[in-house]
């Protein structure tokens, strides 16, 4: 899923300081289950933003709404007799949400209420942790399903650096070195062969470096 | 009543004589256990005694309000025939067939008819004969508010004017020609439990009470400050209509032996019961009353009573004097009266004036329990007391006949409703196996009303609870505050909502009104909702329709000395509920079949008591003991201090245990894991030398895991080989009285490790050892010299006698203080303990050959801490496990299907250990007797739409019940759910709602709460 | 001006809290009326929601009140509530409120004089705070 966490109250404030109506948007989808964007962070947020302006003396009217998900048109759509009165949007979706909805609605400006952080796996309740960046030519078929490209720093694709330690990457204690577990997972496949395999430099054209991406599934696409 | 032709001539019922609050009990046991009960009581209502009180120790509450419920239970039982104003003239038979002849007196009122409107009362107004003694007894009388049945009798002897009285009743129910009619009814067991009565002082002309007014009885005072006594709960003088500013109490009238016509015994109450009355007075009237205590031990001795004294002591400023007076005197033309006496450490005579002399009268048995016992053929004691089994104090000389309550020894209410879900116990066993009834609830209430889609109607019912509410803040002020909020259609004031007469009119209200939901304004949701959701199935709307603001728990007793802030909270507490209520929903209550399989953890006394009565029942027993054997603490004593052979019972108890078919034992057994709700438990435990692990799968769960013998490091316990506890002292008698013909000198120490600030409460059971251990050595050595240094005697009820008879025999009582503690050194092999004596007022030394100690016990505070834990059970500051009601409920636990028996409890004797074990079997069975438990309707709901299936649910709940289904979204399964509601406290979609405790519902209170503040 | 009287709002449970909250009663022992309490089945079952909205609608003081450490009835409901109470204090900071106007307290059933004591110490601490800002700033 795609993760997110929610950017600091003051910054919040300083987007929406100038208006007196706005329409505070959660997204029932990936930010829900990171728990930050669902319904429960935009009561939160708004009852945060209320008090914390009230305090500066402004008074201003937030109206809480969130949709199923924010990255279709048809979900967004739901919103336009919602607008009526709203003089600026802020979206508790990823990157994607906030987009989608400032490419319909024009003539309002759209803010974030969180940071899209990565694309990640939940470890435990309350821990994400980044699984991939969607490189466009998936490597985890020969890494023992551990990707170097999301994993590593350095985006390693023969092998550790000279810091790794102890299984640890040097950056940190807490990062483990992704070529380590890699290792210990083709050794426990019984794959250590695979290790000896060079793999060529990377071509970053399908992991974006070609502009942006789209993909267009012909037999769908109207 | 009306199940009276099911129940004749049958031989498969309990005839429970006295419906006091132990008969109650009995009755009550018996019928959820689903057998059936005839209660007869000589009164026109049941209720017994504790109707009178004003409020009970050591909680201070008003008693009425924790009875009725049990009362009005009583009469709805279907099990239960009640009879009142009816005496027992006959027994014949034996146990099994016992055929018994019913007397009833003319009550003048049609039971049938009478409405209890109050009209021939109002006619007739002064027609409360309730008022012990106080007032004048009127033609009718009904005799307390709350009353069962709950209807009016009539005194013909006193009415003029009959045509008159009968005039005025408009149901038409009052029938002169009513006559006395007699039945004879058949029952397998008897359980006596008519009461005592209290002692008339009348006759001693030294104390006053026949020509002083102020010179009243404990009870009198009771009434004179309950609410619905004579002076509406005003602490007025008799004699001058004024409030009094000097009241003085004292103790042992008609006990211990002091006056003519008293027993011998210790009237075991009447401590607590001045000490209650006295702190009552002053938290009512604070710096405006002082009062004063005149006693000659103060016997606190029972679960935390301790701690209730040092309160009275050292946070109400009650005053205590060590002394007996001997008279109350008026001197000539003055006012008040007089009381002369002198204190410790002086010969010097005081005279000091007093407003009011409350005598704290003792217990004894009726002329009519007497005669009760007569026609039983109960042996009887030369105390009048029946003469029971030593070690199972319900027991009676005749087999099939029981005995409870404070007929069968002074005791107090806590302590009465042991004995009456023991004698229930007993009584049960007598019976065939129980007849289960088809449950034709559904037919007795009213279809519910659909309410969906009306709009909210609301009815606001406050309680004023007597002075409890109503004497602290304005209800009627509250009342109109309430009509005018949104959706509220009624408001009004309900006396004691509890009671019957408001319950019907609350119940009548809804109908009339077509109300939709109910806010009660009145004491805690934790002891009343109940009560009031089924008043609402009965009134025929759903009962989670139901707010319930404490306002009385919550707000008047604990603002009573700030009246205006409790006036606004209240109103606060009230506008919440009403806010609250409006977004309540219809729900319905889960059931699950119930295991009825019982796990008891402890192999004590107590918990084999316990076991064997199941399993005698029928039921599967799992019986886990923590150490290799069987016996507990039992093991180490030798005899009771009446000569039981504790020796020979515990082996015989061991014997049967083992060999029971039903009862599984498990030595060496540890508690290590436990799940589940009530009727489908699982407790995982280790036992055996090798700790294997096993899971049980249980429905109830019982503890009795003892205490631990006290042992504290001083007077040189462990140091001198003279210094023993008195178990040990025991033992030494027995294995080694050659020793102790050679002792010249004995001391024995009270109150070793118990009463200090360490461990504040008082062990029970150690004055009454020492006594038995005292006569036992004159009873090897008759030349022996015993000292007892003691702080205050506590040989309460007939241990009394054994006091006295110790000091016939010259046992040297001396009393000691904790800032002058007594000194013991060692002198070779003997110890030399000097101490102070208050009344030749100087130091002694006594170079003794044996020192005991009288050590106690406290609790196993490790493993009773490790259990409440794994149980998720309270316990009090020491370690004790906590009952769930400490004066109604005894050995339930506040979780449901867990009970507590023996010193698990609090310290306590054997027999007092067996009688609780004997109660908690009733208790079980109680439940037992259902094939399903209700769950409630606490439960939390997914709203599959909004549902993200993030599964921040499934890891957040602490028993595994959600999981994301088929359709893809969280699904709780209602009968798995515990209702704590964390996964709704975590959704990060709102997705789920806790029912009865739904997210708007809260927010609702949170809104209204700050309606009101000023912006 | 009036003297400063805070609202306070306790959420307590059923099983512990509560209980200890009648028991006070029974004992008589008294505690400042502006602790309003509001029974909930678990601490663990308050929602960070409630809480925030609370002091948006005005309150001066939230305190929740469950059982103590190891004796929650549903297991760990008041661990996971202190948690919570902990993250909201953060965001009650960044929001310019005190973060001693909310506290997690542990009491059990049997302790009515804790419970008395406890609402009157986080009564005198928020009286010594004053008004909450949100209050001041709405009545501006």
């Amino acid at each position: 899923m795609i993760t997110a966490e929610r950017k600091p109250l003051e910054e919040l404030i300083e987007f929406i300081r100038p208006y007196k109506r706005i329409l505070l948007l959660g997204c029932n989808e990936c930010v829900t289950v990171c728990a930050a964007g669902g319904r429960k962070e935009v009561g939160l947020l708004a009852s945060g933003l209320q008090m914390a302006l009230l305090k500066s003396g402004s008074n201003i009217e937030i109206r809480q709404h969130t949709l199923e998900r924010q990255c279709d048109p048809e979900y967004v759509e739901e919103l336009v007799p919602m607008l009526d009165g709203a003089e600026a949007i802020m979206s508790m979706a990823c990157g994607c949400g906030v987009q989608q909805l400032a490419g319909r609605f024009r003539d309002k400006p759209v803010f974030p209420a969180v940071n899209t952080k990565f694309m990640g796996a939940s470890e435990r309740q309350g821990v994400w942790a980044e699984r991939c960046q969607g490189c466009g030519n998936c490597l985890l078929g020969v890494t023992g399903g551990i990707c170097p490209i999301a994993r590593c720093a350095k985006q390693l694709m023969n092998g550790p650096c000279g810091g790794s330690t102890g299984g640890h990457c040097e950056i940190s204690d807490d990062v483990d070195c992704v070529w380590q577990l890699i290792w210990d997972r083709l050794k426990a496949l019984g794959q250590t062969e695979r290790y000896l395999d060079i793999m060529p430099a990377k071509d970053w054209r399908p992991a974006g470096g070609s502009g942006p991406r789209k993909i267009i599934r012909e037999d769908l696409a109207e | 009543m009306q199940n009276s032709t099911r129940l004749q001539s049958q031989k498969n019922k309990v005839l429970v004589v006295g419906g006091g609050l132990g008969g109650i009990r009995t009755a009550l046991d018996l019928a959820e256990a689903e057998k059936d009960v005839i209660l007869v009581d000589r009164a026109h209502t049941i209720g017994g005694l504790m109707t009178q009180l004003d409020r009970t120790f050591p909680t201070n509450n008003c008693d009425l309000c924790t009875l009725s419920p049990h009362l009005s239970e009583g009469s709805r039982q279907q099990h239960i025939e009640l009879m009142t104003m009816t005496e027992v003239v006959a027994v014949k038979g034996s146990k099994g067939n016992f055929t018994v002849s019913l007397q009833t007196a003319p009550r003048y009122i049609n039971l049938e008819k009478c409405t209890a409107c109050g009209e021939c009362l109002q006619a007739f107004p002064e027609c409360v004969q309730f008022n012990a003694g106080l007032d004048h007894r009127a033609p009718t009388c009904m005799r307390y508010p709350q009353a069962t049945p709950q209807a009016f009798s009539i005194d013909l002897a006193s009415c003029t004017d009959v045509q008159a009285l009968v005039a005025v009743c408009p149901a038409g129910a009052i029938n002169p020609d009513d006559i006395t009619t007699t039945r004879e009814v058949g029952c397998a067991a008897i359980v006596l439990s008519p009461g005592a009565e209290l002692f008339d002082p009348s006759h001693l002309d030294y104390l006053g009470y026949s020509s002083f007014p102020d010179v009243v009885t404990s009870l009198e005072y009771e009434r004179i400050l309950s609410a619905s006594g004579p002076t509406a709960g005003r602490l007025l003088r008799p004699s001058t209509g004024q409030q009094p500013k000097k009241v003085a109490w004292i103790q042992c009238i008609g006990s211990r032996g002091l006056q003519k016509g008293a027993g011998a015994y210790c009237s075991h109450a009447c401590c607590m019961f001045a000490l209650k009355e006295a702190m009552v007075t002053k938290e009512r009237f604070q710096e405006d009353i002082e009062t004063t205590i005149f006693y000659m031990d103060m016997r606190t001795f029972g679960k935390d009573y301790e701690l209730y004294l040092n309160r009275a002591k050292n946070d109400c400023g009650v005053r205590f004097l060590r002394s007996r007076p001997h008279s109350i005197v008026q001197p000539e033309g003055a006012d008040g009266l007089s009381i002369t006496y002198t204190v410790d450490d002086s010969t010097t005579q005081i005279t000091e004036e007093f407003d009011m002399v409350v005598l704290a009268t003792g217990f004894k048995t009726s002329a009519a329990s007497r005669r009760l016992a007569a026609e039983t053929g109960i042996e009887m004691n030369a105390d009048f007391f029946p003469v029971t089994d030593i070690f199972n104090p319900v027991v009676t000389s005749v087999p099939g006949i029981y005995v409870a309550g404070t007929f069968e020894a002074p005791k107090d209410i806590p302590e009465t409703m042991v004995q009456g879900s023991a004698a229930a116990c007993m009584a049960g066993a007598d019976l065939p196996a129980a007849r289960k009834i088809p449950d034709d609830e559904e037919a007795v209430l009213p279809r519910e009303r659909d309410v969906s889609g009306e709009e909210p109607r609301v009815g606001v019912f406050i309680c004023d609870c007597g002075d409890n509410i109503g004497g602290v803040i304005d209800v009627a002020s509250l009342v109109e505050d309430a009509a005018r909020l949104p959706h509220v259609v009624v408001a009004k004031a309900e006396g004691h909502g509890c009671s019957r007469l408001s319950m019907d009119n609350i119940r009548q209200t809804i109908v009339d009104e077509g109300l939709n939901r109910v806010v009660i304004g009145g004491c805690s949701p934790r002891t009343h909702q109940g009560k009031f959701q089924e008043l609402l199935a009965r009134a025929g709307i759903n009962k989670y329709l139901l707010e319930i603001a404490n306002i009385r728990d919550q707000s008047t007793w604990v603002h009573s000395g700030k009246p205006a802030e409790a006036l606004s909270k209240t109103r606060d507490l009230l506008h919440m509920a009403v806010a609250a209520v409006v977004k309540a929903q219809p729900l319905s209550d889960q059931s699950l079949p119930i295991n009825k399989n019982i796990l008891v953890v402890g192999g004590g006394v107590s918990g084999m008591t316990a076991a064997l009565q199941l399993a005698d029942q029928g039921f599967q027993l799992y019986l886990l003991e923590k150490s290799p054997q069987l016996g507990g603490m039992a093991r180490k004593l030798v005899k009771t201090i009446e000569g039981g052979d504790i020796r020979d019972f515990v082996g015989k108890l061991i014997e049967r245990v083992e060999k029971h078919p039903k009862i599984q034992v498990f030595t060496r057994a540890l508690v290590v894991d436990h799940s589940g709700m009530p009727g489908m438990f699982k407790t995982g435990m280790q036992s055996g030398p090798q700790m294997f692990y096993r899971q049980l799968e249980h429905g109830i769960t019982i503890l009795a895991t003892g205490a631990m013998a006290n042992r504290p490091a001083t007077y040189l316990l462990d140091q001198s080989p003279a210094v023993r506890t008195q178990i040990e002292t025991q033992q030494f008698l027995t294995d080694q009285p050659e020793t102790v013909r050679q002792w010249d000198n004995v001391v024995m120490i009270q109150c070793v490790g118990s009463r200090v600030p360490e461990n504040p409460n008082c062990s029970r059971i150690c004055c009454q050892a020492a006594i038995k251990n005292a006569l036992a050595i004159l009873e090897i050595n008759p030349e022996a010299r015993i000292f007892i240094l003691y702080r205050d005697m506590r040989t309460f009820g007939f241990h009394e006698e054994y006091y006295q008879r110790a000091r016939e025999k010259g046992v040297i009582f001396s009393r000691y203080s904790l800032d002058r503690p007594p000194v013991a050194t060692t002198a070779g092999d003997q110890v030399e303990v000097s101490f102070y004596d208050p009344i030749l007022s100087r130091e002694l030394t006594v170079v003794a050959d044996a020192l005991c100690l009288s050590t106690g016990m406290v609790s196993d505070a490790d493993s009773s801490e490790e259990l409440a834990m794994i149980f998720k059970l309270p316990r009090t500051a020491d370690g004790f496990f906590l009952e769930d009601h400490v004066k109604l409920r005894p050995v339930d636990l506040p979780v449901p299907g867990f009970f507590v028996a023996g010193t698990a409890h609090s310290p306590k004797l054997i027999k007092e250990s067996i009688s609780q074990a004997n109660a908690v079997a009733s208790r079980a069975q109680t439940m037992l007797a259902r094939d399903a438990i209700n769950l409630g309707a606490a439960t939390a709901r997914v709203e599959g739409k909004l549902c993200a299936a993030c599964l921040i649910c499934v890891r957040a709940c602490p028993f595994g019940v959600p999981f994301i289904n088929a359709d893809g979204y969280s699904e709780i399964d209602p009968a798995k759910c515990h209702g704590c509601g964390m996964c709704v406290a975590e959704c990060p979609a709102k997705a789920i709602q806790l029912m009865q405790f739904e997210d708007d519902r809260i927010l609702a209170k949170v809104e209204q709460l700050f309606e009101r503040i000023p912006v | 001006m009036e003297k400063f009287e805070p609202v306070i709002v306790a959420f307590c449970c059923h099983y512990c809290a509560y209980t200890a909250a009648d028991m006070a009663g029974s004992q008589r022992l008294p505690y400042p009326a502006n602790v309003k309490i509001i029974r909930v089945p678990c601490s663990g079952k308050v929602d960070a929601l409630h809480i925030i909205k609370a002091f948006e609608k005005g309150a001066d003081g939230v305190y929740v009140a469950g059982c103590l450490e190891g004796d929650c009835h549903f297991k760990n409901g008041n661990e996971r509530a202190a948690r919570r109470i902990a993250y909201v204090k953060n965001y009650l900071e960044e929001i310019g409120i005190e973060s001693e106007r909310l506290e997690m307290v542990m009491i059990s059933a049997g302790m009515g004089q804790r419970f008395a004591q406890t609402a009157t110490e986080i009564t005198e601490k928020i009286r010594a705070l004053g008004p909450s800002p949100i209050r001041t700033a709405t009545a501006l």
